[in-house]
């Protein structure tokens, strides 16, 4: 599925008087099989831009297409319409383990399919359950009668990422998945999710506050700010930019101040600030000197 | 979506109410609650009115505002409506339509209208006041009760951390909602039960996540050493001024003349 929005703009509080807009004419285009970086100080209006994306919030002004779905304003979908993109655009919001609330692991995971799937047999609903608690790596049999309030904090996560993909979704919306993880969770988590692109998970879309997570993992990367996109490239491109991101309140990932450092010291490499073949550039580049 | 809930909402603006003391706020808002519920003539009503009115534009709230607090008890006065005028019974009463009679309509109406200026009295004060002010005024007059072991300041305490919390929660709430409609929640369609039985998903993460803040906030608490025995100062120091002395004076005239209506007006219900 394609996402095209065009000039979207939203405001929470219309009425208000401190009314502030959130979203102020997002331009973005995402394509079918990215692994899509949204990046942006915090406040930026990355969190109410993507839950534009499965109709969770309803389009105030300009046009959103998601693949043959139309969430433009002024357009009305029936419930079962937005019920139905919502099963195909998955989306985990932050902290999402702050949602789970079944007694057991395999109740909570299967919330989703019996909400969207209601004519599913037991046998389907036991099938779906077990794929997705495999693809965020988690054993079927030893959890799944578990009480989900019993499991680690990096355990419960996954459930909860299994409880979205649960539905086989075409898109796959993350709101700082690894966010409070340690390194070694954070790792693992990011690799599991990059994984799902080889089953039904088609387009992944990730918010995060880490650049080298998104420098490693994103093809594209828009960068949010006051509520626009301010830049839409690919990570080399983005990194490449340092005085534009220093206005938009961004750092760089680690690979890229290295670079900018060695740069001062009169190498030039050239890279696409990917930490794994980073060391081997550096090499590389010394090497030609 | 909850945002729209009015509690304990404070209408930020500068007035001669909102710059009275908590305290005569509040003992004027339980004299005005005796009194509507003593009043037995229109007359007196006329009077509460326009106390009320008068009150609202010293206190600059727009009075849509203020009206639109009537809205969440429009069925307890409709409840309350219906049922007196078809319990109420008097013995001289005339009936003037069906089985209605005028002195169950007259007895209906001022109830209706009992809580009406109930509820909008309420609001002003809560409109008009700080819940921090609120609490330290209700702290402040409480006092009194220590004597007798009554734990004032626990209390208070209570209070204040309740309402300190009661927008965390709410936008909890309101995220824990997105998220299961993510995941295909449905609280719109079905009967009753139905509708019940959907919101478990989320009053448990919201009840888990109102204990963890609890337990946080005692730790933090102990952590550093808080005792709700120690004296301790206030930063806010409440003072009566000359608005109080004024404001009070006000309302105590409308209530005396409510009172004297109440005793030469005659009795109309
Ligand atoms: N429920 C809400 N009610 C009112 N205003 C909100 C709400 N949620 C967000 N906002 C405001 O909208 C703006 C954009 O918020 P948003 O959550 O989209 O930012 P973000 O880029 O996701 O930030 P972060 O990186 O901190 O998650 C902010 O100014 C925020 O204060
Ligand atoms: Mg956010």
């Amino acid at each position: 599925m394609q996402i095209i929005s065009k000039d979207l703009t939203f405001a929470y509080n219309k009425k208000a008087e401190f009314n502030r807009q959130a979203l102020n004419g997002v331009d973005l285009v995402i394509e079918e099989g990215d692994v899509f970086g949204i990046i942006g100080h915090t406040g930026s209006g990355k969190s109410t831009f993507i839950q534009h994306l499965n109709g969770l919030i309803k389009t105030q002004s300009g046009t959103l297409k998601v693949g043959s779905y139309d969430l433009s304003s002024g357009v009305k979908n029936k419930a079962n319409v937005l019920k139905q993109l919502r099963s195909e655009v998955g989306m985990v919001f932050q902290y999402p383990e702050y949602q789970l609330f079944a007694e057991t692991v395999y109740e909570d995971v299967a919330f989703g399919v019996r909400n969207f799937f209601p004519s599913y047999t037991s046998e389907q609903v036991d099938e779906a359950v077990q794929n997705a608690l495999n693809q965020v790596g988690l054993d079927y049999n030893e959890i799944k009668n578990k009480s989900p309030f019993e499991l680690s904090g990096g355990q419960k996560r996954r459930v909860a990422i299994a409880g979205v993909l649960v539905t086989k979704p075409k898109v796959l919306v993350l709101d700082e998945p690894v966010a409070g993880l340690d390194p070694q969770g954070k790792k693992q988590l990011m690799k599991l999710i990059l994984n799902l692109k080889q089953n039904s998970v088609k387009t992944v879309v990730i918010v995060s506050h880490d650049l080298d997570e998104v420098t490693e993992n994103c093809n594209k990367v828009a960068v949010f700010y006051n509520g626009k996109v301010v830049m839409c490239d690919t990570p080399k491109n983005i990194f490449n930019n340092v005085k534009e991101l220093e206005s938009y309140k961004l750092g760089l990932p680690i690979t890229a101040k290295c670079t900018q450092e060695l740069k001062k010291l009169g190498v030039e490499i050239d890279t696409n600030y990917k930490a794994s073949d980073f060391v081997e550039n550096i090499v590389r580049a010394y090497k030609n000197k | 979506m909850l945002a729209d809930v009015t509690f304990g909402q404070y209408y930020e603006a500068n007035s001669f109410v909102h710059k009275m003391d908590a305290r005569v706020k509040l003992i004027l808002l339980v004299l005005y609650i005796v009194l509507i519920f003593v009043v037995k003539n229109f007359y007196g009503f006329l009077v509460v009115l326009a106390f009320l009115f008068i009150a609202t534009l010293f206190s600059k709230v727009p009075i849509l505002e203020l009206l639109k607090s009537i809205k969440g008890v429009v069925f307890i006065v409709i409840l309350t409506f219906v049922l007196n005028i078809f319990f109420y019974r008097a013995d001289d009463a005339k009936v003037i339509f069906w089985f209605i009679t005028d002195k169950a309509l007259i007895f209906s109406c001022f109830m209706a209208l009992r809580i009406i200026t109930l509820v909008l009295g309420s609001m002003l004060l809560n409109l008009t006041t700080t819940p921090v002010a609120l609490t330290d005024g209700i702290e402040s007059l409480l006092k009194p009760l220590k004597y007798i072991k009554f734990p004032v300041h626990e209390l208070a305490l209570v209070m204040s951390i309740a309402l300190r919390f009661i927008p965390i929660l709410m936008s909890e709430a309101d995220r824990i909602i997105m998220a299961q409609k993510a995941r295909g929640a449905d609280f719109e369609s079905g009967n009753i039960f139905k509708r019940a039985k959907a919101m478990i998903p989320i009053l448990i993460p919201l009840l888990i996540s109102a204990f963890r803040r609890a337990e946080e906030l005692g730790d933090a608490m102990d952590s550093r050493c808080y005792s709700s025995s120690a004296v301790r100062t206030k930063y806010r120091v409440m003072r009566l001024g000359w608005r109080d002395l004024l404001g009070a004076l006000f309302a105590c005239v409308c209530f005396a003349g409510i009172i004297i209506l109440n005793i030469y007006g005659g009795v109309v219900s």
